[in-house]
């Protein structure tokens, strides 16, 4: 049917109806506004085609891309030539560091090795803070994305971040600030970014267990514009963790009253929404991506360790749900808050943080043993040094 | 304690309601649609098989579906034997499935109760018959009134057309198929009441004099008619009842075939026999998604290089390849539906590759369903005739069901009946609310 015959058809419903034909002019007149909007968005292209703009920003984008590459093979090696090229990568490949982080956005590095036991320790008051430092295990040629509070994200290479000396005891003054954060903000986490050409999706979980996750191709968006978001709904709600994973992974958080919620990523949201209800006083303390063959790692302020077979996490399918609780109500009674979550295997190495500021590294297996972790203190945070990172 | 509910399985919408003896309660079986007393009959099945039904089916279906990967492998489907004269071999043969598929959306289950030749379909390792689906759908059904009652139900009294098909033997077969269905889904108790029958319980409630009535439930699937006496219990009487396979549906089918198929290359594509038997398969919800083969991808991949209809032809890519069908055909039944208020509306759909834009009339829907108003006249004439009564001897006609609402039928009952007779009711939950008035009977 040609154009004319269907404005023919058009007339005749005007005829038959004329209250119609207001409506029909009105639907037209709409359809040529829009077109006409196309139009000049196409002419605004093709300007921009002519002129070059365009070609800069594939020039962007391949730069992008070539970026992740540089990141991918620094991550699996490459040839000879190619570690010729990328000497500060060669020069770090064996080592590994272990991260001391506060939200104030300060950053002890400290290289560590397989046998080291007793890295050091952190003196300070800030210790006693409510939010307490964090751990993270990482290689020395890693990248490190930095994420605060306000949604604004860095990134920094771990060589960058001067490494403090092994066995010592360090004061936050001396701590690295590779970011400082802006007015009325906090760093949230750090998270390595080396896994990113690699996964699908950032997964952010928010204190309040506000769960979002945004697609990994963004990432050249969202590092460019270096902002991905709070990842909240309520205006208190901050930022907590981000990770990377698949489509195909679960994901899992748990709160300082001991509440565990495994999640189906694929189901996952892409905007912020509350996937659990918590009382007035809780709020996310660890989140990780569990995988099969690994065990689900609980620790409590006073060194009392919970395990959990991954495969026994049940999924969530409510918006709200309340999660499985990790202890009876009579023990959050008496005090007991948890501290620190993982999924680890027997040969990673756990990195704990007492409120004396000591920094001590135990083999996992002998944790899940004993069901307990030796402190001087109470536990602040745990931190995970997976067995093929320090191999 | 365990109670007895009314269950319209309906071909684009179902409803559960429950009646005590003074009021009917329509159950609000899904909280996410617009009217949470109407479920959308449409069922999600993932390639775990887990089923999900209504709207909750939509919005898993939109988000596991829409714009994802493909990736097709070949796959043995079985063995055919050939013979000649002389000479007998056997021939594997191969299918080509896509592995990333994560679910199945099945609509029109109803349809596929009466629909000759279907028996049934394969989802991923398994295979469903007809019953299986409507067992599927009416347990999770079940299972969602028995949530909102907080008690088990033990009974149901389904709603069926006055003929689910011209043939006695099919008719038949589809009831006791549905039967079967829904004991399976665990009712121990299952009756039936004819749909226009249960519309006219329901009307009865607000009459207060005998009066002749007919009824008028013009659905998604079916147009079926009853003419009764109404207005006292004691007296309630079923003159003539009739029925025919002319719905909603059609309709649709109707517009995609005169209006949307020229979108898509019809008209402009000729001498690609494979390109058009995916252009006259999209207005058949079945058959579409089966065209979404590597091989076809190829052929569009190369009608377009060529510079055939390119626009069209990549609109048919999208609408195949982008899992789009869905979209579409709920795009145009809206428009449809839009035409029962307005004189104009607009079906579009836009995506990617696709950019349908459509200005339809109320004259030329009219048009194009025109040869459909003849049938259904003659049907109400026949079955008035059957009754033994005359169109001034009726009292009330009663329209329900989403198709009675188009004005082309409203002006065909006023003519034969008179306007002041015309009566409106609950577009889509006279029918449940009348058999849950039967269930308590």
């Amino acid at each position: 049917m040609s154009f004319s015959q269907k404005i023919d058809e058009w007339m005749k419903e005007a005829e038959a109806r004329p209250e119609s034909a207001v409506m029909i002019v009105k639907l037209v007149a709409k359809r040529l506004r829009d077109l006409t909007e196309r139009n000049e968005e196409l002419l605004t292209e093709n300007i921009a085609l002519q002129n070059g703009t365009r070609v800069e920003e594939y020039q962007k984008r391949i730069a992008h891309l070539e970026y992740q590459l540089d990141l991918l093979k620094r991550r699996f090696g490459g040839d000879e030539s190619l570690l010729a090229e990328l000497p500060t990568a060669s020069a770090a490949t064996s080592t590994l560091s272990l991260l001391v982080y506060n939200n104030y956005g300060r950053v002890f590095r400290i290289e560590i090795d397989a046998d080291i036991e007793v890295p050091g320790r952190v003196v300070d008051e800030t210790l006693q803070s409510s939010e307490q430092p964090r751990l993270l295990a990482v290689p020395s040629n890693e990248e490190v994305l930095l994420l605060f509070t306000s949604g604004r994200v860095s990134t920094c290479a771990v060589s960058n971040i001067p490494a403090v000396e092994c066995g010592g005891a360090w004061s936050w003054n001396e701590a690295a600030l590779p970011d400082e954060p802006r007015a009325g903000e906090f760093l949230a986490c750090v998270m390595p970014i080396s896994r990113l050409p690699l996964s699908e999706f950032f997964l952010q979980v928010s204190r309040r267990g506000c769960v979002k996750k945004t697609l990994s191709s963004m990432a050249q968006s969202v590092l460019g514009n270096h902002y991905l978001g709070k990842g909240t709904l309520q205006k208190l709600d901050q930022p907590f963790d981000v990770t990377l994973c698949m489509k195909k992974d679960l994901f899992a958080f748990v709160t300082i009253e001991g509440k565990l919620l495994g999640l189906d990523v694929n189901e996952l949201s892409y905007s912020a929404e509350d996937r659990i209800k918590l009382t007035a006083s809780d709020y996310v303390i660890a989140s990780f991506v569990p995988n099969a063959d690994e065990s689900m790692l609980f620790v409590t302020q006073t060194g009392k360790v919970i395990q959990r077979e991954s495969s026994s996490l049940e999924l969530s399918k409510s918006s709200l749900a309340k999660g499985l609780a990790l202890i009876p109500p009579s023990r959050l009674e008496q005090g007991v808050r948890f501290v620190g979550a993982a999924s680890v295997r027997n040969e990673d190495r756990i990195a704990v943080l007492d409120s004396k500021g000591s920094i001590n590294i135990h083999r996992a297996e002998s944790i899940l043993g004993a069901g307990s972790v030796e402190a001087d203190g109470l536990i602040l945070s745990i931190g995970v040094i997976p067995a093929e990172a320090a191999s | 304690m365990s109670i007895k509910v009314g269950i319209d399985f309906g071909t684009s919408n179902s409803g559960v309601a429950v009646y005590d003896g003074q009021r009917v309660r329509l159950l609000p079986v899904d909280p996410k649609n617009v009217i949470p007393e109407v479920i959308k009959t449409v069922l999600y099945i993932t390639r775990d098989y887990r089923p999900s039904i209504g709207q909750e089916a939509v919005e898993h279906y939109y988000r596991d579906n829409v714009n994802r990967q493909r990736r097709f492998v070949k796959q043995w489907a079985g063995e055919i034997d050939v013979y000649g004269a002389d000479m007998h071999y056997v021939r594997d043969i191969y299918v080509y499935v896509d592995e990333l598929k994560p679910g199945r959306l099945l609509q029109y289950l109803k349809t596929a109760l009466r629909k000759e030749g279907y028996e049934g379909t394969q989802i991923f390792e398994r295979y469903y018959t007809v019953s299986d689906l409507a067992q599927t759908y009416l347990s999770l059904l079940k299972k969602r009134a028995e949530d909102v009652l907080g008690e088990p139900i033990h009974a149901v009294t389904l709603g069926r057309p006055v003929k689910f098909s011209e043939s006695p033997e099919r008719d038949h077969k589809a009831q006791e198929t549905l039967r079967h269905a829904a004991h399976e889904a665990g009712f121990k108790e299952v009756d039936f009441e004819l749909e226009p029958i249960a519309a006219a319980l329901d009307y009865e409630q607000s009459i207060h004099e005998p009066q002749n009535v007919v009824i008028f439930d013009f659905g998604g699937g079916t147009l079926d008619i009853a003419v009764m006496r109404l207005g006292d219990p004691n007296q309630r009487q079923v003159y003539a009842s009739g029925g025919v396979d002319i719905a909603g549906s059609d309709f649709d089918r109707a517009i995609i075939e005169k209006r949307m198929l020229s979108h898509f290359g019809y008209g402009q594509v000729k001498y690609h026999p494979e390109i058009m038997e995916m252009i006259h398969a999209i207005p058949d919800w079945m058959a579409l998604p089966e065209m979404g083969t590597p091989i076809n991808k190829n052929i569009l991949d190369k009608a377009v290089h060529a510079g055939t209809a390119p626009i069209q032809l990549k609109a048919l890519q999208g609408l195949i390849y982008n899992d789009l069908a869905f979209t579409f055909y709920n795009r145009v039944e809206a428009g449809k539906i839009a035409l029962s208020n307005n004189g104009a509306t607009i079906i579009s759909l836009e995506d990617k590759e696709v950019a349908l834009w459509e200005l339809y009339t109320r004259h030329q829907f009219e048009t194009d369903i025109d040869h459909y108003l003849v049938d259904v006249e003659k049907v109400l004439l026949e079955t008035i005739a059957k009754s033994g009564l005359e169109p001034g001897a009726i009292d009330a006609v009663v329209k329900t069901g989403g198709s009675s609402n188009i004005p082309l039928f409203t002006e065909m009952l006023t003519r034969i009946f008179g306007a002041e007779k015309v009566k409106e009711s609950n577009t889509f939950t006279s029918v449940v609310a009348g058999l849950a008035i039967k269930a308590k009977m």
